[in-house]
Formats: C-alpha cells, sequence, structure tokens
C-alpha cells in the first residue's frame, strides 16, 4: 500500500540574482512500513524535499501526494487539518513546547483533535512506555536530557496516529548512545506497530539501520537501495 | 489546552511578565483610586447640597426666581401644603419665605439672601442644623424675646462676628493638642489682642511662625483661638410688601458650618412669625416651598406628579435648582472613561511590545506548532489569550489594591487640608471619602479585558505571517 508519492517534484528558489534549484525532478514512492534514510551532502536538497513530503513547503512544479491526496492541492487551513492528522514531525532540535511537560506535550495534538480523556491517557501512556519514559511523565524538557526530549519528540510525532512519520536529522544533537536507543525504539515502533518512518541524516548510524537509502545529490536521486 | 498553554508561557519570563504585570497594576490602581477620590468629593457635595443645602424638590411662583420679588407668594400654600406631604413618597415639606436684604454690623455689611423658616418643619426637610458650630447657639430651639438669626460660618467672619483671641486657655488647648513649646512662646505677645478677623490673625501669624509652622499648626491654632461673643447683634435690612426699607436687629442664635463658603456667606435664616410682621405679609403667606421625598430614585416622577398637579407653579428637582451639581455628575461619567481610557491605551503598547518580543522569540516554537498542526485559529488565540491574562492578572490586582486602599480610606477619609480654603470655596469639602460605584467597577474590568484583546491583535497577526518550514529553520 502505497502511503506517498513524489511525481516529478521540482523547488526553484528564486532570490535576487541566482535561481537555485534545490530539488530537481525527484520521483519517489514510498510503501507502508519502510524504515527509510534520505541521505546526501548539506545543500543537497534533503530538507527542502522533507519540507515538502510534509507540507511545510510547495513545489514549484510536479505533485506530492499522500494517501492520493496532493498536498499543493489543498488550502492553507486544509493542509495544517491534513498535517496534524497525517504527518508526524520529529526535528533535529526536538522542538518541545518548554512550559508542558512530557506528558503534556504528546497529547497536545490529541486535544487539538478533541480526544476525549480516557483514550487520551491511555495512548499517552503507551507512547510514553513505548519510548521509556513512563517514569518521566511530568517532567519538563528542561529536565530531560536531549536524547530523552527527542524520544518524547517521537512519542508525540505518533501520537494521532499518522500515515507516516517524517524525521529531519533526529540524531545530530545526540550522543552515540542516545542515537542508539532511539534508534531501537523507532525500528522497534515501525515493525511491531507498522510506522513508517522517513529520516533526511547524514548519520551512519542511521543508514545501517535504514532499510532503504536514497542518496540526493545536487537535488536529484542518485540512488536508491533497498536492504533485506 | 490553549488555555492552559497561554497560562503557562505567562510565566515563561517571569520578570518580563511581573513587570508588565506590575505597571498594569500600578496603572489601574492609580486610575481607579484617582476616580474613586473625585468620586467621593462629587458624592459628598451632591449628599451636602441635597441634605444640608437645597433638599431634593422646591416649588414657587413661576416668576419669583427671576428677581425675588416679595409679592409673589404662593396662592392658598397652606393648602397646598397639606396636599403635598400627603403624597406617597413625600417625607416632608417646608414653607419659606424669602427676600434679598442687607446684612450688617457696625464695621462690616454683606448682601445676603434672607430665608424665613418654620423651624420645626425646615428641621425635617433639611439637616443644616446639625452643623451649629458647638457654643454658637441652638437653631432657634432656646426661646429668645428677641429676634433670632441663624448664619454660616464664613458670613460670621466676614461681619467681624468671629474674632480670634489668644490667652491662657487657648495656649493650655494647644499644648494638649501636641503643639511645641517654641510655637507657643511665639504665640505669647499675642495673649490679650483681639483680632478682629481671620485676615488679621493669619497676618499676624505670618509675622511670627514659619511657613513649616503655619502649615503644621495654623490650623489648630486658629480653630483654638476662634471666639465667639455670645449673642452678638447683627442688623438685617430689606423692602418689605409695599417697597418700603425696613429691618431691625437680629441676635445671633447660632453660626453653621457646611464647608461651601457661597452657601454659608449669603444664607441667613429667620424664623417665619419673626419676618412677617416686619415684611408686611399675611401668616401663612410663604413663597415656596421645600419637598423632601423618601427615596432619591424617585425623584423625576414625584417632580413630574408635582408639575401635574400644580400647573401654576414652578416646580424643580435639585437637579434644575442646581444644574452644576447635575452637570457634575455627569461630567466627571464621561471625565472618567476618558481618563481610564488613556490609562488603558498606555498599558495597551506596553503589551504590544511585550508580545511581539514574545512572538520574536518564539517563531521557532511558533512555525512547529504550526507544523504539528495547530492551525491558524489556535495560534491567534493562544497569543491572544497570553495578552489577556498578563492584563487581567495585572488589572485584577490593581482592582484588588484599590479596592483595599478605598476601604480603609473611606473609613477615615482623606484630608486634603492643604486646599482647605480653595475647596471649601468651591462648596467641597477639604477631607474626602473616596468611593467607587459597582458599575463603574464592572466597567473598568471590561475594559482591561478589552484591552488586553485589542493590543493582542497585532503580535498575533505577526504569529499568522510566519512560514513554518522558515521558521523551524531560525536558530
Amino acid at each position: 500500500m502505497k502511503v506517498l508519492e513524489i511525481k516529478n517534484v521540482h523547488k526553484i528558489y528564486n532570490s535576487s540574482e541566482v535561481k537555485v534549484h534545490a530539488v530537481n525532478g525527484v520521483n519517489l514512492e514510498f510503501e507502508k512500513g519502510e524504515f527509510a534514510a534520505i541521505v546526501g551532502p548539506s545543500g543537497s536538497g534533503k530538507t527542502t524535499l522533507l519540507n515538502m513530503i510534509g507540507g511545510l513547503d510547495t513545489p514549484t512544479q510536479g505533485e506530492i501526494l499522500v494517501d492520493n491526496t496532493n498536498l499543493a492541492g489543498l488550502k492553507s487551513s486544509r493542509l495544517i487539518d491534513f498535517r496534524m492528522r497525517n504527518i508526524g514531525f520529529v526535528f533535529q532540535s526536538y522542538n518541545l513546547i518548554p512550559v508542558l511537560t512530557a506528558k503534556e506535550n504528546v497529547e497536545f495534538i490529541m486535544n487539538l483533535q478533541k480526544w476525549d480523556k480516557k483514550e487520551r491517557d491511555e495512548r499517552t501512556f503507551e507512547l510514553l512506555k513505548a519510548v521509556g519514559l513512563e517514569d518521566r511523565v511530568n517532567s519538563r524538557p528542561s529536565k530531560l536530557s536531549g536524547g530523552q526530549q527527542q524520544r518524547v519528540a517521537v512519542a508525540r510525532a505518533l501520537a494521532s496516529k499518522p500515515k507516516f512519520v517524517l524525521a529531519d536529522e533526529p540524531t545530530a544533537n545526540l550522543d552515540s548512545k542516545s542515537t542508539e536507543t532511539l534508534l531501537d525504539i523507532m525500528e522497534h515502533l515501525n515493525k511491531e506497530e507498522g510506522i513508517t518512518f522517513i529520516f533526511s541524516t547524514h548519520d551512519a548510524r542511521v543508514m545501517k539501520k535504514a532499510r532503504r537509502v536514497i542518496t540526493i545529490e545536487d537535488g536529484r536521486v542518485i540512488s536508491d537501495e533497498r536492504k533485506n | 489546552m490553549i488555555w492552559k498553554t497561554a497560562w503557562k508561557n505567562v510565566w515563561r519570563n517571569k520578570v518580563r511578565s511581573l513587570v508588565v504585570i506590575i505597571s498594569v497594576t500600578i496603572g489601574i490602581f492609580g486610575g481607579v483610586f484617582a476616580v474613586a477620590i473625585m468620586n467621593g468629593a462629587i458624592a459628598q457635595r451632591v449628599d451636602a447640597a441635597l441634605n444640608q443645602e437645597i433638599s431634593h424638590i422646591h416649588i414657587n411662583d413661576k416668576a419669583f426666581r427671576d428677581n425675588y420679588d416679595i409679592q409673589l407668594t404662593i396662592p392658598d400654600g397652606e393648602q397646598i401644603l397639606k396636599e403635598i406631604e400627603e403624597m406617597p413618597g413625600v417625607s416632608a415639606v417646608a414653607p419659606r419665605i424669602q427676600i434679598t436684604g442687607m446684612a450688617s454690623t457696625a464695621t462690616k455689611s454683606a448682601g445676603v439672601e434672607i430665608i424665613g423658616i418654620d423651624p420645626e418643619r425646615e428641621k425635617k426637610v433639611l439637616n443644616l442644623y446639625d452643623t451649629t458650630i458647638p457654643g454658637t447657639g441652638d437653631f432657634f430651639e432656646s426661646e429668645s424675646s428677641s429676634l433670632t438669626a441663624y448664619i454660616g460660618q464664613e458670613l460670621a467672619k466676614e461681619l467681624n462676628i468671629i474674632r480670634y483671641i489668644v490667652d491662657e486657655d487657648v495656649l493650655a488647648a494647644l499644648t494638649g493638642k501636641e503643639v511645641p513649646g517654641e510655637v507657643l512662646n511665639k504665640l505669647t505677645p499675642f495673649v490679650g489682642i483681639r483680632f478682629k478677623n481671620e485676615k488679621a490673625f493669619k497676618k499676624a501669624l505670618k509675622g511670627s511662625l514659619t511657613l513649616k509652622e503655619q502649615r503644621n499648626f495654623g490650623k489648630s491654632i486658629r480653630d483654638a483661638a476662634w471666639s465667639f461673643r455670645s449673642r452678638s447683634k447683627m442688623t438685617l435690612t430689606f423692602l418689605d410688601k409695599t417697597q418700603m426699607q425696613t429691618g431691625a436687629v437680629f441676635r445671633i442664635a447660632g453660626i453653621y458650618d457646611v464647608r461651601n463658603s457661597m452657601f454659608e456667606m449669603s444664607q441667613v435664616f429667620v424664623k417665619n412669625e419673626d419676618l412677617i410682621p416686619l415684611t408686611g405679609m399675611a401668616p401663612g403667606e410663604f413663597h415656596q416651598l421645600v419637598v423632601r421625598i423618601d427615596d432619591l430614585e424617585a425623584t423625576e416622577e414625584i417632580t413630574a406628579a408635582l408639575k401635574d398637579k400644580l400647573p401654576d407653579l414652578e416646580v424643580m428637582d435639585w437637579k434644575e435648582i442646581q444644574p452644576d451639581l447635575a452637570m457634575m455628575t455627569d461630567m466627571v461619567q464621561r471625565f472618567y472613561a476618558f481618563f481610564m481610557v488613556i490609562i488603558l491605551a498606555a498599558l495597551a503598547f506596553g503589551i504590544v511590545n511585550t508580545m511581539l518580543m514574545v512572538v520574536l522569540e518564539r517563531t521557532k516554537e511558533l512555525g512547529m506548532l504550526t507544523a504539528i498542526g495547530m492551525n491558524k485559529k489556535r495560534v491567534f488565540s493562544m497569543i491572544m489569550l497570553e495578552s489577556v491574562f498578563l492584563s487581567l492578572v495585572g488589572g485584577v490586582l490593581g482592582m484588588i489594591i484599590s479596592q483595599v486602599l478605598i476601604g480603609i480610606t473611606a473609613r477615615n477619609g482623606i484630608n486634603f487640608s492643604n486646599y482647605q480654603e480653595g475647596l471649601e470655596a468651591l462648596g467641597y469639602t477639604s477631607h474626602i471619602y473616596p468611593a467607587i460605584s459597582m458599575p463603574f467597577f464592572i466597567t473598568v474590568t471590561v475594559l482591561i479585558i478589552l484591552t488586553g484583546i485589542l493590543s493582542s491583535i497585532y503580535p498575533a497577526l505577526k504569529a499568522l505571517k510566519l512560514d513554518p518550514a522558515e521558521a523551524l529553520r531560525t536558530d
């Protein structure tokens, strides 16, 4: 089952003097349950591509279909709602809400979606348990380590049962032990719950774990390898 | 969730939020307390006017107030008086003769309004008698073989009926009032001198006391040296019904102190029965009826009823008698609103500034919130709620402090004795009891919330314009 199709996507930035072709005719398809890494050097266009997949940026040309819905065709308010229901985000610098506890951060989206309290509590606890933070439920981000914060971010991304999770260099700020724990957790969630993960990274450890590695250079896909 | 997050966000930068909250608190407190003082002063003024000076409704001939023509009495006055007394809502009615004339003593004279009253009835429409200065008389209570008059403190000073004498008793009294010895020493040269009036005494004090001593003890000294020669006399002259000049000597039957110089200067009260033979009026003839009603709220209704009943006479309620009072009450309402709007506008700019900083600081976080699915309406509400909370916390604190302080000062009043003369010249007392009305309180609360909402609009719009992808890239 296809969760995501990228059809001939281009992104051209027109700054005053130079025209930058950040993404140049990318075609990709992702099946449900993939654990894929998009890799490439800085400036290769992977973050731009990821932003377009996540509906944070619009392609200059081409189509991005999530579950057969073209993101470019959605009005901004519909798009925000679509993102909330279908796409989970994990950011490089965690980006948790600093005034809320781990639990509150995780249930934030469920709250926006008006889940009832009982269901919400169950899901939150289940997710925090899955990321190994069941004993830090009431800690604020400032009391958690970087690795723990990123695990909360993963739990938050999964809260509303999205079609796939986009993670933009999720391990870039973590030490190797935290990275390993985080990757194990994500792999486990991927295998057990069938959640699709798409990373952008240039971390070798992530590439090693990924079952599909897509390499991008100068805005083009130069290789797309699947491991078994 | 949005409410909770907004509330927590307020306390994120405690120092900054506290600075805003404190400035809102001080602004609101300053505004509300200043309004309470003005309000209190006006309420006291209205209260004094209604209870000591004019009462609620006056009835007289339609042309009487043009030049107080002695001929323009109320026809069948006694009958009308009885009928009005029977009306529901009316608590008392008093008849008055009113003529203009001249009051004079051996050295001074002044133009006055001579008001002939029935003391027993008059006491039921006004409690002016309550303001009699102790030791000066008893508002026509005691029998007297001679004619008697009840006059104001200012007129008594003007006519040199009040004099200033420093003697051993005065010095002893001042020692009791904690006036220091050195000041008393400076007063000893005055012993035995009789100062004819306040002005002369003040001048003498000015010559020997320092400015600070005058300010601190001047009033106590003047009050102690104040002396009234009991049964002082003055002559009242006026025109009788045949336009012939007439007059008589009246003994002072009391001096009243209403802290309204103009009123004290001009209103001289005498008994109707004393005035009638002098004016050539018939017994039972009078110019005016003063009506007191049970409930001030019913003023308009009862005035209208009286106007219907007495189409040939002029019926005026207190707002018509003293339009300045009514105007004052109306005008200050508008003034308060204006005053509060200025304060709130100043606060609004402070809040806008803070909230702009908040949006700028949280660019990345707001970008993240939009990315994970918080829509514009919610981002807008969150920023708006934060500023409403900021202004509300400050506002509520300001209101509580004002309320507490108003409560404390209302018990004993605030003494503006430095401005006593000026205030009393305008009819205001210098001892003010701050007061605030519930509707004003509610209006201010609503305005504070509105300020919070209005001042959040611009920063919140700024937050909406953030592009999530761009916002996420900022460090």
